[in-house]
């Protein structure tokens, strides 16, 4: 955030507040802002405190967003009436709520609103009534509230609040009073919950309203919202990994220093000297320890390092190249699906595969590479020699598939040099069944007869939706049924999928194979399948029985019978 | 019955067990105020006993577990974001508790509690 965003720029809102004066809806959203800029600045502290429930890191983002949506909600608002507002604000809140600190953040504004019901301006009553009103309201969100969160900090700002009215009617005081006993109630958090108490941080989301509020006092009181204060963190929680994410341009180098410092160490000063040197800066301390974390720009690599020296004795540095690991990271999300890199000499399988979650069955199995192709989507030739021309062996198997791609495959064996031999699979289970077979230093003939003979060893089982009214093999099937083939053939048709499937198990040899494998395609409801993979364990308790999404179109089920 | 085998023997953790850890962490979580049957049946049954696995359905198929969960959230909260902080909540409670992974939570909002309209 840059200077002249800011609220400071007029401080109309905070000289109210310093005079005493009623606050009106203008007022109200420069506190907002406030509130935002401040909670912002701090984000990463929030963010670096979350372990419970999920210790995913991310409270202090989910409530900036939340206090974001609720900021653009109004920012362009010129509304005067200081109820609409607070209600326009608890509307932004709650569409933009994010996470379980931001509904229940989304809940203390509704609340808040709902105090301030239409009223023109805003008194140190009136913030007292709206802070117990979201107290209320937070509190109705849950049925077991969990003491030692955000809802706590919210009741004990309340309940100081509720004390103080008696004795002050000063508006800055009461916003004084407020934050400080959010303070105190973030700070006694770890004796209410003892997943913090281990963890030795006080809660995420407490600690971010806190900010919320002590925002609102800094712009009141003309004190910076851009710095964070110099905020330590118990050493064995510096969560120094995620701080990856967030690598600012320019600043490549990770610096992370360990350090007993000759005095003690001003913690402010030490901030502020190291913010001169870089950003994401971390500091942790632990038993006389401290640890400095910072990103620096490649030429400052050695500043952290250099002036650390002048404050304490270096006891371990570490250095990482940020952009190169960011990099590495990068190329590892491509290759989704790892495929067994060919040595030469070898034999590379190339298997056609209808849908992703059978190309994943198919790499685990060692192939060397996939086409994507299937039913209706025949890839072509030159698909099929482009996935194995440039692989550094010359032996290679292809695994069509699918009846209609064998011919393609055979073409593209004739048109390269290499020794391609193609495995005339005619389904999936069936170059599954082949690869079992595989063995890359093999010689090359014996392989492909043995991966041949596996075609015998599986019976396919396929179930689609009928395109057209047939009558075939003495089946007659109507258009919008469900057919089951069997190996290719058709034998059954049916109005459902549990009915063709059962009828597919029983036309084949179920009960003198062993194993029953489905796949599933893309589009298929998982509760749809666990039903019916249930019913086919109870029908046929003798075979195993595996299901795996096949991501196939068209094809409801690929079965594979062995 | 989930299962998970070592060289000692097996280890067996039945739906209901499972479907007490979610309904506890469902329970927990900000914005819902409680769970509701799945159907007729089970509401019936509930006014007869009440049982610590209502609005919790398990299945489980030897690979995957899947947990549905029928609950009644706060009328002026998100609701999506209600739900997704449930299945963090219950994923997290039910994997760190049994020790296998979760395949699919499916939250259905079976309806509002209304205490305040503004």
């Amino acid at each position: 955030m840059s200077g002249e965003q800011h609220p400071t720029s007029s401080n109309q809102g905070g000289l109210k507040v310093r005079q005493n004066l009623p606050v009106d809806g203008q007022d109200l959203k420069d506190l907002i802002e406030a509130a935002l800029v401040w909670l912002k600045t701090n984000q990463q502290t929030v963010n670096a405190l979350n372990v419970f429930p999920v210790p995913d890191g991310d409270t202090g983002t989910n409530m900036v967003l939340t206090m974001q949506a609720a900021y653009n909600e109004i920012v362009n608002s010129g509304e005067k009436n200081v109820g609409r507002m607070a209600h326009s604000v608890a509307q932004g809140a709650l569409m933009g709520a994010r996470g379980n600190s931001g509904v229940i953040l989304s809940q203390l504004w509704r609340g808040f609103a709902r105090a301030m019901d239409n009223l023109e301006t805003m008194d140190a009553a009136i913030l007292v009534n709206a802070l117990v009103e979201g107290r209320k309201t937070a509190y109705k969100g849950v049925v077991r509230p969990v003491e030692g969160t955000i809802l706590t900090v919210a009741k004990d700002m309340a309940t100081a609040a509720e004390d103080a009215i008696q004795h002050t009617q000063d508006l800055l005081e009461m916003l004084e009073i407020v934050v400080d006993a959010a303070d105190r109630s973030v700070k006694h958090t770890p004796e209410l919950l003892p997943v913090l108490k281990s963890a030795g941080v006080v809660d995420s989301g407490g600690k971010g309203l806190f900010y919320i509020l002590e925002g609102m006092l800094r712009y009141c009181k003309e004190q910076s919202l851009d710095t964070p204060l110099a905020t330590v963190q118990p050493l064995a929680l510096m969560n120094i990994e995620n701080s990856m994410e967030e690598i600012e341009p320019g600043q490549d180098y990770e610096v992370v220093v360990d350090f007993k410092p000759y005095t003690p160490l001003d913690l402010d000063r030490f901030y502020n000297d190291l913010s001169q040197i870089g950003t994401s800066i971390q500091i942790g301390e632990g038993d006389g320890m401290y640890r400095m974390h910072i990103h620096v720009e490649k030429d400052k690599r050695d500043d952290p390092l250099k002036y650390t020296e002048t404050l304490g004795t270096i006891t371990k540095v570490s250095m990482e190249n940020l952009l190169a690991q960011l990099e590495e990271n990068r190329g590892g999300v491509v290759s989704r699906l790892s495929f067994t890199p060919v040595e030469p000499g070898q034999i590379a399988v190339i298997a056609v595969s209808p849908g992703l979650g059978i190309s994943r069955i198919f790499a685990s199995l060692g192939v060397t590479g996939i086409v994507e192709g299937g039913q209706t989507m025949n890839p072509s030739t030159e698909d099929i020699i482009n996935a194995f021309e440039n692989l550094p062996t010359d032996k290679v198997v292809i695994l069509p598939n699918n009846k209609n791609i064998v011919l393609a495959a055979q073409t593209a064996s004739g048109l390269t040099v290499k020794k391609v031999a193609v495995i005339p699979s005619q389904s999936v289970p069936q170059g599954l069944s082949a690869m079992l077979r595989l063995a890359p230093d093999g010689a090359f003939d014996d392989v492909v007869r043995e991966m041949s003979d596996a075609l015998q060893d599986v019976e396919t089982g396929e179930i689609t939706t009928a395109t057209r009214s047939v009558e075939l093999n003495g089946v007659s099937v109507q258009k919008g049924q469900v057919i089951a083939l069997h190996n290719g053939k058709l034998v059954y048709s049916a109005s459902s999928l549990e009915e063709a499937c059962l009828g597919l198990l029983a036309r084949a040899h179920t009960t003198e194979r062993e194993r029953i494998t489905l796949f599933y395609g893309a589009n298929l409801d998982k509760h749809e399948v666990n039903r019916l993979a249930d019913k086919i364990r109870n029908g046929y308790p003798g075979q195993e029985l595996e299901v795996h999404e096949g991501g196939q179109p068209h094809y409801q089920f690929i079965i594979s019978i062995e | 019955m989930s299962e998970a085998t070592n060289p000692l023997g097996t280890i067996l953790i039945s739906h209901r067990a499972i479907a007490t850890i979610a309904y506890q962490a469902a329970l927990l979580s900000y914005g819902v105020v409680g769970l509701a049957p799945k159907n007729l049946a089970e509401g019936l049954a509930q006014v007869l006993v009440k049982d610590p696995m209502l609005g919790v359905d398990i299945q489980y198929d030897g690979h995957d577990l899947l947990i549905n969960l029928y609950i009644i959230v706060e009328y002026g909260t998100r609701i999506k974001s209600v739900a997704s902080s449930v299945v963090d909540n219950v994923r997290y409670m039910v994997e760190k508790a049994i020790g296998v992974p979760v395949t699919e939570i499916n939250i259905h909002v079976r309806g509002l509690r209304v205490s305040n309209t503004d």
